[in-house]
This record gives structure tokens, sequence and C-alpha cells, in this order.
């Protein structure tokens, strides 16, 4: 008996020493690979150097070109074997070089004939083959045996020809599109994976056109669906459908509601699981819906297996954000995941329970989670903490217990996002519950005495500054400020003289004190903390006198910065240095909007950290330079507001013209934007003739026409309008581009001497409410409605009537005003019957203004909104009112 | 999308990747990070018990086979239940290729068909094959027997 566990030890000895490919070197497997050029084929030794040559593909070995070609052509020598086995690897290893372009011809014919060849199998593969290494023009040869292969009776084949089609799709849309017939044939196959194939390639071939769908949806939901792949698809298409159609229908007669909850019985886990989530997340579900979607996911949470338990606690930590309720019932069999071995699935029980918990068990689940905490990996911890956050705001009076798990963590090791996010919380919780804020800005103290991020260090000493001299206190917090002023590096110490300089303008009787501690500052080791202090020092009155600080002073000093810092920064870069000093009025407020394509980033790289899109060139300052160049306009003063432009004319038209509006405190100009995109035309003296009937409170002042337009060379003509000062005025005007045509020799580019005189309707241009307000956001709103106080508060309630939905009343409202919404509030949570929105921005006049918007779902559809104003003027918080009103 | 399979030894090597809608540039932080959370948590997991793992919308399902640790990663419709499809799949074939649970040396002799394998599986980030028994004829270029 020992002597054979010896025996089997020595065998695995030897097994393990060996490997098949050791030592294997490029150069030699290359040379090798001449076998295949000769004229008797060894099939066994011709594959096992493919497999070598697999095997370095695989270690990440690359060959260069001349390599790469040497061995696809020698690979397709190998067609005229006829090994079975050989031929597989053949197929493989072509799929694995994928031959440039120039060189597919060479296989394209061994292929073609593969592909008609009564073997089954050589068709299956070539069509794979093929269609990996295909383009365009070849597609369109061999488009009509692919067609026949979706409905060959051999599964192989048809599926081969099906999953071909769906990445043919990414790449010759037009062709694969021409197949409906055959694949719809396909989708009621017998074979399960046919069927699976064929019905993810018809619902991408149809996926734009609802009523196909609908009809698909419709009758596989009623007929056989073979496998639980294919079930899965349906239930998403099903879900799809439901979406749609879902708005005009009442809950309790949802169609497929009964399709749906029928799948949770179905025998496979993944049709349940997707079942269940289908119904969990369909628009505006009831509980009753909800009901057997969670009892079922409950099962699941005490399964023996990992990913069923990760699968269900993933879906009902979804479900606890809209319906935490509904939830509740599993919290026991979710406690017991906090101990789950597989931290993904702990970290998400944790999440769930913080969101479904109650008052009462936080303390419990706290105690839990300290526990907990240490042995996970921080991207888990940021988001227990973030859950931590919004657990203390739903239930403020906890703030003890959760601010000491904070201040807690705080102090175990980390890295920076996960003590940012420790710090983020903190500031949140004490902006947010006043009786919170001592104790973590004593948190924070301790926090930076011991801090080693620059960043985060300079962020909290900022925060100190603001929340700092409000407190009853506030002298407790100077010296752990001074200290920074010994103990850090250059960055940290500035901020913390700032920081010093904000105790000493705020609080009187700390002044003489904050002089003593700023005059040491002035001979610190670093130029930009050095001049802080000197500022400081000279600013607040540190030659001894100690009188309460100037409003404009500290306004100077502290104020918030409302002008965006890519504005400024690229006034900075266009200023030229001259006699004139810069004028930091001269640089525009208005905040410019991401560029669509930024906003859709698609999130298929997880973990990439890839360049962020570069924005767009800001177009405001052009716009000032542009009209400032104009000397009928040098009497208009600032620029308060250029729009975006909109268009006047169709997409490829004759003519394309859109077009700006400058706002002004008593004037509006329109910048036409025009292009001539005939080649054979040139247009003269081309000007707008806009006729204001539908805007008698406007005056036209000045035009300014367009001696030339050539073709593909844009250029401007402007309109301007007088309009009574400061008010948001508001009108239609209608346009008519007025020229003299030249026909031009697209040859030689020479012109007609005889123009003739033409006209181009051009659409409507409307002045609305929102052109007269400015984007502009404020850091912390509810400082901000603060500080500009009730005086000029204006409040009312509107009915909105019915709305597709509370998310779009939101959007409109936003839109009507062309406030910027702060703090996030613009996004709607699904299913919410009410919600705050908040908006900050400036009026036409340069009044600060924000608004407070509180919606409620009054019945099925109506929305009510109730509209709250403070601004510096009462005459822009009822002006505000208006255009509500009127909007 | 299946998005990527991995196979790799007790050290942590590759044997076999194979990515799919994967930034060249981003291959290698997916290996080791992979490798890492195998390293991390498959110590003592008995063969093909399946382990899962998610980071923002991508799903991970590993699993180890022998001497081998294979990772599957996926997102959208390959969700964690449909990579669980995926490996089983996987791990069958290799399994039915090996013998048994394989020990590295066993999985380099078999490199070849465990290649076409997987070719039969996985085509480009689309599930193709599930049953092990259908793909065991097709590497060999022989009709399917339901057919």
């Amino acid at each position: 008996m020992a002597q054979q566990l010896v025996k089997k030890d020595d065998d695995r000895d030897d097994e393990a020493e060996y490997s098949p490919f050791m030592g294997i070197e490029k150069g030699a497997v290359l040379q090798e690979a001449r076998v295949f050029n000769d004229p008797q084929l060894d099939a066994r030794r011709c594959s096992q150097v493919i497999t070598k040559l697999l095997y370095l593909l695989n270690q990440g070995e690359t060959f260069t070109k001349t390599e790469a070609t040497e061995v696809f052509f020698a690979v397709t020598k190998l067609f005229q074997s006829k090994d079975m086995g050989l031929r597989r690897m053949v197929y493989l290893m072509i799929k694995e070089i994928s031959p440039s372009a120039d060189e597919v011809i060479i296989v394209t014919s061994s292929l073609m004939k593969d592909m008609n060849s009564k073997i089954d199998m050589y068709r299956a593969n070539a069509i794979r083959v093929l269609c990996r290494i295909t383009d365009g023009t070849l597609l369109a040869q061999i488009e009509r045996y692919l067609k026949q292969a979706i409905v060959d009776k051999n599964p192989v084949v048809a599926s081969a020809a099906l999953v071909s089609g769906i990445h043919l799709l990414q790449t010759n849309p037009e062709i694969v599109k021409r197949w409906s017939n055959e694949v719809q044939e396909a989708v009621q196959s017998r074979a399960a994976l046919v069927q699976f194939h064929a019905l993810g390639l018809l619902h991408q071939i149809r996926q734009n056109d609802r009523l196909a769908v609908s009809k698909l949806v419709t009758s596989l939901t009623r007929g056989t669906v073979r496998s639980p792949l294919a079930q899965c698809l349906l239930i998403r298409y099903t879900s799809q459908v439901i979406r749609e159609s879902g708005n005009n229908t009442q809950p309790g007669d949802r169609p497929f509601y009964d399709y749906l909850e029928s799948c949770l019985r179905h025998k496979s886990e993944m049709v349940i699981f997707e079942a269940a989530r289908a119904i969990t997340e369909l628009n505006g579900v009831t509980t009753r819906e909800l009901t057997p979607a969670i009892t079922v996911l409950q099962l699941f949470l005490s399964s023996s297996k990992p990913v069923l338990r990760f699968a269900a606690v993933r879906t009902l930590n979804k479900v606890a954000m809209t319906h935490p309720t509904s939830v509740t019932n599993c919290n026991i069999d979710m406690e017991s995941l906090i101990s789950d071995q597989n931290r993904s699935i702990a970290t998400l029980a944790i999440t769930t329970l913080l969101k479904t918990g109650n008052e009462s068990s936080v303390d419990r689940l706290m105690k839990q989670i300290t526990n907990f905490m240490s042995d996970i990996a921080d991207e888990f911890k940021i988001v227990v903490v973030e859950a931590i956050r919004s657990l203390c705001q739903k239930f403020p009076l906890k703030y003890r217990s959760l601010m000491n798990f904070l201040s807690n963590i705080l102090r175990e090791e980390g890295g920076f996002e996960y003590k940012k996010a420790i710090v983020d919380s903190i500031v949140i919780l004490i902006r947010e519950i006043p009786d919170a804020k001592e104790t973590g800005l004593l948190h924070l103290c301790e926090f930076i005495e011991d801090c080693e991020f620059t960043y985060l260090s300079t962020q909290i000493l900022h925060f100190l500054g603001i929340e700092g001299p409000k407190t009853s206190d506030p002298s407790r917090y100077i010296r752990f400020v001074y200290n920074r002023v010994h103990l850090e590096n250059a960055t940290v110490r500035a901020g913390a003289v700032s920081t010093l300089a904000k105790f000493g303008a705020a609080v009187d009787e700390l002044k003489p004190r904050v002089f003593v501690l700023l005059r040491r500052c002035l001979f610190d080791s670093d130029d930009e903390v050095r001049d802080r202090a000197t500022l400081y020092l000279n600013t607040l009155g540190g030659d001894g006198s100690v009188v309460e600080t100037d409003k404009a002073v500290k306004d100077f000093l502290f104020g918030t910065f409302d002008i965006p810092l890519v504005n400024l920064e690229t006034s900075l870069k266009n200023y030229v240095p001259s006699e004139e000093a810069f004028d930091i009025d001269s640089v525009p407020k208005e905040v410019k909007s991401q560029p669509l394509a930024e906003k859709k980033a698609p999130g298929k790289k997880p973990t990439g950290l890839g360049a962020p899109p570069s924005g767009p060139p800001s177009t405001a300052d052009s716009y000032q330079r542009v009209l400032s160049s104009i000397p009928e306009f040098a009497n208009f003063g600032n620029l308060f507001k250029s729009s975006e432009p909109v268009e006047l004319t169709e997409a490829e038209t004759e003519y394309a013209v859109n077009v700006v509006k400058h706002i002004f405190d008593r004037h509006v100009v329109f910048q036409y934007n025009c292009t001539n995109t005939i080649p054979e035309q040139l247009l003269e003296n081309v000007i707008v003739i806009v006729d204001n009937s539908e805007a008698d409170e406007f005056s036209e002042v000045f035009s300014r026409p367009l001696k030339s337009l050539p073709y593909d060379s844009p250029g401007q003509i402007f309109v301007a309008f007088e309009k009574p000062e400061g008010v948001p005025t508001l009108g239609k005007f209608s346009n008519v581009l007025k020229f003299i045509v030249r026909e031009v020799d697209p040859a030689t580019g020479e012109a007609d001497d005889d123009g003739v005189e033409d006209e181009y309707q051009l659409e409507d241009l409307d002045i609305v409410s929102a052109d007269y307000t400015l984007k502009v956001g404020v850091s912390n709103f509810r400082n901000a409605w603060e500080s500009i106080g009730p005086d000029y508060e204006r409040e009312d309630e509107y009915g909105l009537g019915p709305r597709e939905s509370l998310a779009e009343a939101v959007n409109t409202v936003i839109n009507l005003l062309g406030l910027q919404p702060c703090e996030g509030t613009e996004v709607v949570p699904p299913n919410s019957r009410s919600h705050t929105c908040l908006l900050s921005g400036v009026f036409i006049g340069n009044i600060k203004v924000l608004v407070r918007l509180s919606f409620g779902l009054d019945g099925p559809k109506d929305v009510a909104m109730k509209l709250t104003v403070r601004s510096e003027d009462e005459t822009v918080s009822d002006a505000i009112h208006e255009i509500v009103a009127s909007g | 999308m299946i998005l990527a399979v991995l196979f790799a030894n007790a050290e942590g090597n590759i044997l076999i990747k194979r990515f799919h809608g994967v930034p060249a540039e981003e291959r290698l932080h997916w290996r080791s990070f992979l490798v890492k959370l195998g390293a991390d948590n498959l110590k003592g997991v008995k063969n093909e018990e399946l382990l899962v793992a998610c980071h923002k919308s991508v799903y991970i399902v590993y699993t180890i086979l022998g001497d081998v640790s294979i990772y599957v990663v996926g997102k959208d419709a390959y969700d964690e239940l449909a990579l669980s499809e995926v490996i089983f799949t996987i791990t069958s074939a290799v399994k039915d290729v090996c013998g048994k649970p394989p020990t590295e040396r066993r999985f380099l002799d078999k490199y070849g068909r465990i290649c076409l394998c997987l070719d039969e599986i996985v085509w480009k980030g689309y599930l193709e094959n599930t049953e092990k028994d259908r793909i065991k004829r097709l590497i060999r270029l022989k009709p399917p027997t339901e057919f």
C-alpha cells in the first residue's frame, strides 16, 4: 500500500515537471510550420504545430506582419488534406490569425467550396470563418448561401449562420436585415439553440419596429420556447413591450403579467430570476404584483449556491431602492448573509438592510457592520459608507451612532477614495443635521491632524472656515487649523492661512489672536502662504485696529465665486497683456451644458481610465468678440446671455440657417449663421427680413446684411432689436432670407454676371422666458437659500394637469425656467409620487434667483406643483411666477 | 456580451485567454484583476463550485477545476446566471476532453482540443453551444447525434 502511494507521487512529479510546451520558442515553431508545405501532409504533426502556434498566441506572443502572412499562407495549404481533425484546426487557426484584407482572397475560394460542401460540418465552419474575415463586398456574394444556411435542417449550420448574422448586423446591417423572413422561420425551429440564436437576431433586426416586437412576443408567449436561454430573451423582450405600452393601462390588468408570473414557476433558475427581475422593474409596480417575485427571491437567499444568493440579493437590493417595505420580510434571511464568505454578497446584503431597516434596528445593524468592515476591500467599504449616509439622512435622530461609526472608520487604514467618501458623508450630515455640526467638525479636525491626503486636508480646512465661525465656540477649532501651518506641505499651509483669516473676519473677538497667528505666517518659506497672509492682514485691518470687517471686503475675500472656472480660464488665456487691466466682469457666467456625447458615454469600459472626452471650445467668448467688433452694438452694454443655436431650416436643405439669440439689458441681437450648400450658386446681398408683428414690444434698430455667401463658406447676418429694459419681454418673429442668386460654373468657379432676386422662407423664432435666465449653480443650495433670506420670497401652487410622468413634468418646468438644477435634484427616482427640485441662476439685470419646486402626483396622472422663489429683487420673484403661470 | 474567458494555472499564469469587445489596453488590467480575485478566493474551494463577483455593471463567475482556474466575465444579458451556464458548459467540456478534473500537465496535453471546445462554446462574445456531447462531436467535425 505504502509502495503504491509512493509510486503515485512519483508519477505526479514527473507529470508536473514536464510540460509539452516547455522551452517553446517562436522562431523554432515557425520553422516547424514549414511542415505545412510538405507534399505529403502529416496531419497529426500539422495539428501539433497548430496547437503550438495557438499556445504562443495565447501567451501573448505577437507575430510580425511577415511572420503572420507566412503562417497564414502555409495554413491555407492544409485545405488539401482530407483529415477532419486537421481541417477543424485549420478553421480555428485562420480565425486566430485574422488575415489582412489583401490576404483574405487566398483562402476565399477554399472556404466558398467548403460552404457548398455536402459535409454539413464543413459548411458550418466555413460560414463562421468567412463571416469573421469577410468584408461587405464578399458578403454580398455569399448572402444567398447564408440565407439558405439559416433554414438548414442541420442545427449546427443554422446556428453558425444565425450567430454570424448577429455579428454582421453591426457592420452590414442593410444586408442582414434582408434575412428577416428566414430568421423568422428559424425562430420556429425545433432545435433549442437555433431558436435561441434566431430569436436574438430577429429582435435585433426589428428592435425599432414596436409593432413587430409586440407581435413576436405575443406569438411566442403563447407558443413553445425550447430552451431556458431563449425563454430569458423572451422575458426581456416582453418587459420591453410592457414598458412601451404600459402608460395607458391600469395596474391590475397589465398585459403579459400573467406570463411573467407563470415564469416564476419555471424549472430553470435562470428563467425564474429573469422573470422576477422583470416584475420588480415594471413601471409603477404594485405591492400585489411584487409579492410573488419577492417570495421567490427570498427562497434563493438561503440557497447553497453563491451565484443564486448573489443574484437574489442583487435583485432585492435594487427593489429596496424603490419599494423598501416590500423587502422588509426578507430582512432575517438577509442578516444571515452579512457573514457570507463571498464579500460581494455580504456587501449587497448590508446595503439592502440599510435601506430597508427601521429606526430601532439601526444600532444592532451598526454593530454587525463594524465587525464586517475590517475584512472587506475599499471598494465595498465605499458602498457601505454611502448607504450609511443615506440612512442617516433618513433617520436624523440616529446621527450620534452613525456619526460615531463614520469617525471610527475614518481613523482606520484606507485609500483616498474611501477616505473621501467618509469625509463627504460627514460634511453632508453636518450640513443637513444641525445637531450633528459640532461633533462632526471635531471629527474632521481630528482627522486632519493625521491626514496623508493634501486634497482632503484642504477641503476640510475650507469647510471649517465656513462652518467653524458659526458654532458656539469658534476658538476651539483654531488650534487644529494653526497646527497645519507648522506641520504640513505648502498647499495645506496656504489653505490653513485662508481658514484662519475667515475666522478672523467672521468673529471679531478672535481677530487680535488670529492676526498674531497670521503675522507668523509672513515668514513662511512658500510664496503663496506669505502672499495670502499679507493680503488678509492688509484687507482685514491687521495693522492693529480691531474693527468690524467691511462687507465688501468679506465678499471680495470669501464671497462665492460665481463664475465658472472654465470660462475664467478661457478669458484669461484670451487676455492680451496691455494697459487695460483684466476685467473679471467680462467673464461670461453661463454654464455650458455637457455635450450629449459625453453624457451618453458608454459604460462598456468598466475599469478603463480612458482620457475624458474633450469639451466643446467655449463659444461665449467668441460671441463676445464678434459682437464687440461691430460698432453699432458697442453701446448695448454687457452681453447677458447667448442662446444655443436654433435651427431655422430642415437638415439637408439648400441653405442651412440657424440663429443665436444674444440678450442684452435693453437689446436683443439675432445672429443668423447661414451656409450655402449648392456648389452652382453664389448668393449676394443676403439679408433676413424679420417680421415682429407678434412681438410688438420689440423694435428693429439695426440690420447688417451679408455681402456675399459662396458655396460651403458660412457667413453671419445680424439683426438687432430694442426692448424694454430689464424686463423679460417675449415674442414671436418670422424670418425670410432674401438674396440675389448668381449661377456659378463649378468647373471654373466663375459666377454669371447677371443675378436673380430670390427669397427663402425660414422657420419662426421665439424669445422665451428662459432666454432671460442664466444657469449658474450654487455649491450648497441650503446655505444659498438661507443667505438670500425670505424678504422677497414668493410662493404659489399650480396644477400642471395630466402629464406622462413626474419626471417629464419636472423636466418641462426646468426647461421653461432655464435655471441650473442643483444637487442632482433634476433626477426623479422611478415610481416616485412626489419630488423636490432645486434650481438656481441669475435673472437678467444680474439678480440672483433660487427656486424650490415641490411636485406631487394628484390622482393617477395629474401633477400639482408648489413653487417657492427667493431672489434679491421682488419683481424677479414675481417674474418667475409669471413665467410659470403663463408657460 | 461575454467579455472574457480566461484559464490560469495554480501560479496565476495564463493558459488560454479570449477577450471580446475589451480594448487591448485594458486586457492586462483584467488579467491581473482576475488572477488576484482567484488567488484571494479560490483557496480551498471544491472543484466546479462557482464563485461570483461584480464590478459596476460587469459580472464575473469563476471556479477551479483540478489545477486550472477558469474565469468568465460578462455584461448586459450575460449576467451571473447566464455566465454560470457558460462556465458550466466550459467545465463539462474540459472534463470530457481530459477525462477528469485536469492537472496542469493534462490540460496542456489536451491544449488543442480545449481550444477547439472553447471555439464551439463562445463565438466572439456569444454563447453558441451548451451541450458537452455535441461539442465533443463538433470538434471532430461530426454532426450532432440528435440530427
